[in-house]
């Protein structure tokens, strides 16, 4: 049987790997206008206040939705089809059927956002989309990861690394995830709290267990990739890969301390929670002792600064969030804006710069242009800027706002006023990454349509085979 | 690892154990939870002809469940008072005592949140907000609350400038009245917020002895000071009162003496202090009311249909010395507590009746029927 | 490094023993130790704070005896009873219950309120007018200063009324809710306040000496 060469397989996944990026990076303008536009209803409570469609609740609900569905959907579609692809050295196929689902997923989400804007929402974590739209999301998902494992089905090499195993992994964890929840919240729901337990596990499980992979996926395919060195302590791939898979599910209902629920439930959760150190500890050292042997390499070669930064991130987030999930501390941080620090900094500082990071070096490879490096630099230092003011805003924000909540002689305004000025710094630094978004989306466009005043430079950047 | 059905097997199981304890698990531990007394026999049945708990809302208010997720109200504020070793939620006084899940069972939409950049809601029923309150805080919340980042909803309003029975007084920001009436949907969710309460005990969980004890709290005479938050008053006005209130109630140098003959609660005497509270003396014309803290007040008086006839030195230490603020703000006072809700006194409107009757000799009290005459010929 | 290489290198690493790096060989115990550590400090907190897995919170059971029972009802009847005090008494009467000399009358110490129940809950039922004499000092004689008749509830007055019977230094007995009620009944033809010489006639065992 011919092999088949990378750049045949770059050849085939090129419209569909290029559709997704595409409608990844419109999805990313429409929520960070969408997080700005929450964060500027903060500081100045009457700004768009008269229009019923652009409630702050409203607004941010469809931000984290049009982020979570919107651009980790879509990027998750490009960068899993690719890595997949290139891992199994196996072409893609069914790229109609591909763009077909990619649409209805796409327009599935417009639906959805229209129907929270127009006071239809649900009450579910991240999952706020009038139930209309989940079937086509459902569907939509199916075609797209079916063609996907389809393609991991026909690999060469029988034997699986770990690239594969986390994006596989998360490919199939989405549909589980989504069956389950329906079943709880629509079809058979529990009563009372039952509801809430159900919500805030699919909610939380959605970035553990579907962006997280994705993007520790593409973190241990690009380093050694492009290192040209094999990752540093690989065994303990294994490990982390199956201490994720079996600790997740059960450390995310931890933020339900204290709660309505029964006492064992965020008990559980904490517990595991804590456990979860050994797993974020792993990956850490598989990416970080393996790129700090090369350091300068890391830095230069831009997509991989990008990928560092989000690795780095993820470390630091996770280890945060172990400490966070602590009752003790809980009791202060539980209910403040340390949640959006959280979440901001999975969905921010982690999955985005990965996802930067690897459509930088997708790109290239197939369309065969190149994006100018001072752009990408632009894009780096803006994203770094906007992602490290916000999380630093949001985490003192947070701390302040917790632990002024629990003096009983402090009326609530009080409380609010003294984290006002760290909801200022929020969108300022949501303006900063606005701007680089579109920085980005306008890298992305440069390469994905051919522009006839630049040159066209088709000698991708090197990198050691 | 490498094979796939093998490999979609366990990544299915790490989900499926997970969801087995904390949904399928759950579910069974909940069983039939439901209503019940809020203690129980001693053989753990249901006391005989006890109310049950927790009670299902009105049907406005469940409406009022749905127009709250539809506006995105969780995203702000949460439905949960946190146990004591969790939270410091008992002792901020946002419930008597923790909730538990038996709590939420009749509800349809259960909205617990999980952020608080607005204060929890879980027991805004007993906060004593009036309805009025609510729709004023839904318009503009920066009205009743100064300070405030919640949304303002004017759009379940309407805003006019004429008032009508079912318009509700508010001033608006740049200080003038308004009036507002507001529509099915605000309604509905003022509904919903005076109905979420957790006041009744339940067999696992009582009422924690805290300092604020709801049905205890009686009305305070001289202890308490009108918070600012959950009064409706603007700030300028709740200062006036709690001025006021002082110089009622103070017996020394500055003070008015006012209580000691028409009480620390308003009701006056029986024959012989006329009372203020719903008194339309009190009420009624401001300029009257003036003349009498200047001059005083002597010979028969009727006040609510009944006849006083006693002697009432000027208010201050010494009598008549209260200058034109503390005038003004002890009738505000008087014409806000008790139960009465009139306009406030200023300062230049004291000033302006002084001038008015600069040339009356000292410590000429006035008599009724001079006061009466005088309105009348206005 | 091609992706095929990338695959080959990785799966070597899996499956290929290779002998110990520096540092390889003490990596498990470490683990080991980490995870031993980790377990230990879970399991201690699982089983603090999940009440054997219950659905309820745990109720706290406390073996009072009786005495116990009893003394935590006083109190929180005694806490109640100060709320109303500070809030419709001390204005006159004085937190301290030392009242104002000449002006209104103390309440510790005070026969009016340490005798027969009947009388001081009359007096908050009805109120008082004219001049009376409490421990030796006249009080009352100005007629703008009298008390006026208290209009809270029964339960209120009960707790007030034990308050003031229990309070700095007053030794004197409780009263209930339902004493309460059949004074409230009993002086319903009472349509004015008191005055002291009808009050001393009722209770005559009050005021010998």
């Amino acid at each position: 049987m011919k092999k088949t060469t990378e750049q045949q397989i770059d050849q085939s996944a090129r419209i569909a790997v290029s559709f997704f990026v595409a409608s990844a990076g419109l999805w990313l303008l429409a929520a960070a206008f969408l997080a700005y536009v929450a964060a500027a209803k903060l500081t100045d409570p009457l700004f768009l206040s008269s229009f019923e469609f652009f409630t702050y609740g409203k607004v941010k609900i469809s931000q984290a939705n049009a982020f979570v569905y919107g651009w980790g959907g879509n990027s998750i579609f490009a960068v899993s089809l690719w890595i997949i692809s290139r891992l199994s050295q196996s072409p893609v196929r069914g790229t109609p059927f591909l763009l077909a689902a990619g649409t209805i997923w796409n327009l599935a989400i417009t639906f959805g956002l229209l129907g929270i804007l127009d006071g239809h929402m649900l009450g579910h974590e991240l999952l706020e989309m009038p139930k209309d739209v989940w079937p086509a999301l459902l569907i939509s998902y199916l075609v797209i990861s079916f063609l996907i494992l389809v393609v991991f089905r026909s690999r060469k090499k029988k034997s699986t690394i770990a690239p594969q195993w986390f994006i596989v992994a998360a490919l199939i964890w989405f549909p589980c995830l989504m069956i389950f929840a329906w079943n709880g919240l629509e079809i058979n729901p529990g009563r009372g709290t039952l509801t809430s337990i159900l919500s805030m596990w699919f909610g939380q499980n959605i970035i553990w267990l579907w962006l997280t992979p994705v993007a520790l996926g593409c973190a241990y395919y690009i380093i050694p990739s492009v290192l040209n060195r094999p990752i540093d302590k690989y065994y303990l791939a294994i490990f982390g890969f199956w201490c994720i898979a079996a600790l997740a599910p059960w450390s995310v209902v931890h933020h339900l301390e204290g709660g309505p629920v029964p006492m064992w439930v965020p008990a559980v959760g904490t517990v595991m929670s804590i456990a979860m150190v050994f797993p974020i500890a792993v990956a850490s050292t598989n990416f970080h002792s393996t790129a700090f042997q090369d350091i300068s390499k890391v830095w230069n070669y831009l997509p991989l600064r990008f990928v560092i930064f989000g690795t780095l991130s993820y470390t630091i987030s996770s280890y945060i969030g172990v400490i966070f999930s602590i009752p003790a501390v809980a009791k202060l941080t539980q209910f403040s804006i340390i949640n959006e620090f959280h979440f901001n900094q999975r969905v921010y500082g982690f999955f985005s710069m990965i996802i930067f990071g690897i459509v930088y070096h997708i790109l290239p490879q197939i369309t065969g242009r190149e994006i100018g490096s001072a752009a990408k630099n632009f894009h780096f230092w803006t994203s770094a800027f906007g992602v490290f003011g916000l999380l630093l805003a949001y985490l003192i924000g947070g701390l302040t706002h917790g632990v002024l909540a629990q003096q009983p002689s402090l009326g609530w305004v009080t409380v609010i006023d003294s984290v006002k000025p760290y909801f200022l710094i929020t969108e300022f630094a949501f303006v900063i990454l606005g701007f680089s978004q579109l920085v980005f989306v306008l890298n992305v466009w440069k390469v994905l349509v051919p522009n006839p005043f630049s040159t066209i430079d088709s000698t991708v950047e090197s990198k050691a085979v | 690892m490498n094979n796939i059905f093998k490999f979609s097997g366990y990544i299915f199981l790490t989900l499926a154990f997970a969801w087995l304890a904390f949904v399928v698990g759950a579910k069974n531990q909940y069983g039939d939870l439901s209503q019940t007394s809020e203690s129980l026999e001693e053989n753990g049945s249901i006391i005989k002809d006890a109310d049950l708990y927790p009670q299902s809302m009105a049907g406005i208010a469940q409406l009022g469940a749905k127009e709250y997720l539809s506006l995105g109200c969780v995203t702000c504020h949460t439905q949960q008072v946190r146990s004591e070793e969790s939270g410091f939620d008992v002792e901020r006084g946002w419930g008597k005592r923790p909730s538990v899940p038996r709590d939420y069972i009749l509800q349809e939409e259960v909205l617990i949140g999980h952020n608080r950049v607005g204060p929890d809601l879980a027991n805004v029923g007993l906060r004593d907000y009036s309805n009025e309150w609510l729709h004023k805080h839904l318009f503009m919340p920066q009205m009743e609350v100064e300070g405030s980042i919640c949304q303002p909803s004017p759009f379940l309003y309407k805003v006019s400038g004429e008032p009508s029975e079912k318009t509700i007084e508010a001033i608006s920001a740049d200080n003038k009245m308004i009036y507002i009436e507001p529509s099915i949907q605000a309604s509905r969710i003022v509904a919903y917020l005076q109905s979420l309460e957790q006041n009744y005990e339940l067999p696992e969980v009582s009422f924690i002895e805290s300092d604020i004890e709801a049905d205890e709290l009686v009305e305070t005479a001289g202890t308490q000071t009108i918070d600012k938050e959950s009064s409706s008053l603007p700030s300028w006005l709740s200062d006036q009162i709690n001025s006021g209130k002082e110089i009622y109630m103070k017996a020394a140098p500055g003070g008015g003496l006012c209580f000691t003959c028409h009480q620390p609660n308003g009701l006056g005497i029986a024959g012989q202090f006329p009372p203020l509270a719903d008194s339309d003396w009190v009420l009624g014309d401001k300029e009257r009311l003036i003349k009498i803290s200047i001059y005083g007040l002597m010979g028969e008086i009727e006040v609510n249909g009944v006849k006083y006839n006693n002697v009432m030195v000027p208010p201050g230490i010494p009598p008549g010395s209260l200058t034109d603020n503390q005038i003004a703000d002890v009738l505000t006072y008087i014409r806000n507590d008790w139960g009465n809700s009139a306009s406030s006194v200023s300062a230049e409107e004291v000033a302006t009746v002084r001038e008015s009757i600069k040339g009356r000799a000292p410590m000429q009290m006035w008599t009724a029927a001079e006061l009466n005459k005088k309105s009348d010929s206005e | 490094m091609s992706d095929e290489n990338l695959v080959d290198e990785h799966v070597r690493l899996s499956e290929v023993k290779h002998e110990p790096t520096k540092g390889f060989l003490q990596a498990p115990l470490i683990f080991v130790f980490v995870f031993g550590c980790l377990i230990f400090i879970c399991s201690i907190q699982l089983a603090h704070t999940t009440n054997d897995f219950q659905l309820h919170p745990p109720i706290e059971v406390v073996d009072l005896s009786p005495e116990e029972i009893e003394a935590q009802r006083i109190d929180k009847k005694l806490k109640s009873g100060e709320k109303v005090f500070k809030a419709r008494c001390a204005s006159c009467h004085q937190a301290n219950g030392l009242g104002i000399t000449g002006q209104y009358p103390p309440l510790a110490g005070s026969k009016w309120a340490t005798t027969d129940s009947g009388l001081i809950t009359n007096i908050i039922l009805k109120g008082l007018k004219g001049e009376i004499i409490v421990k030796g000092e006249k009080y009352g004689t100005s007629a703008a200063i009298n008390m006026a008749a208290v209009p809270i509830g029964d339960r209120e007055i009960a707790n007030v009324v034990t308050y003031v019977r229990k309070s700095w230094g007053n030794e004197s007995s409780e009263v209930f809710e339902e004493d309460v009620a059949t004074y409230r009944s009993s002086s319903a033809d009472q349509l004015e306040q008191w005055t002291g010489e009808q009050l001393m006639s009722l209770y005559p065992e009050s005021f010998t000496d």
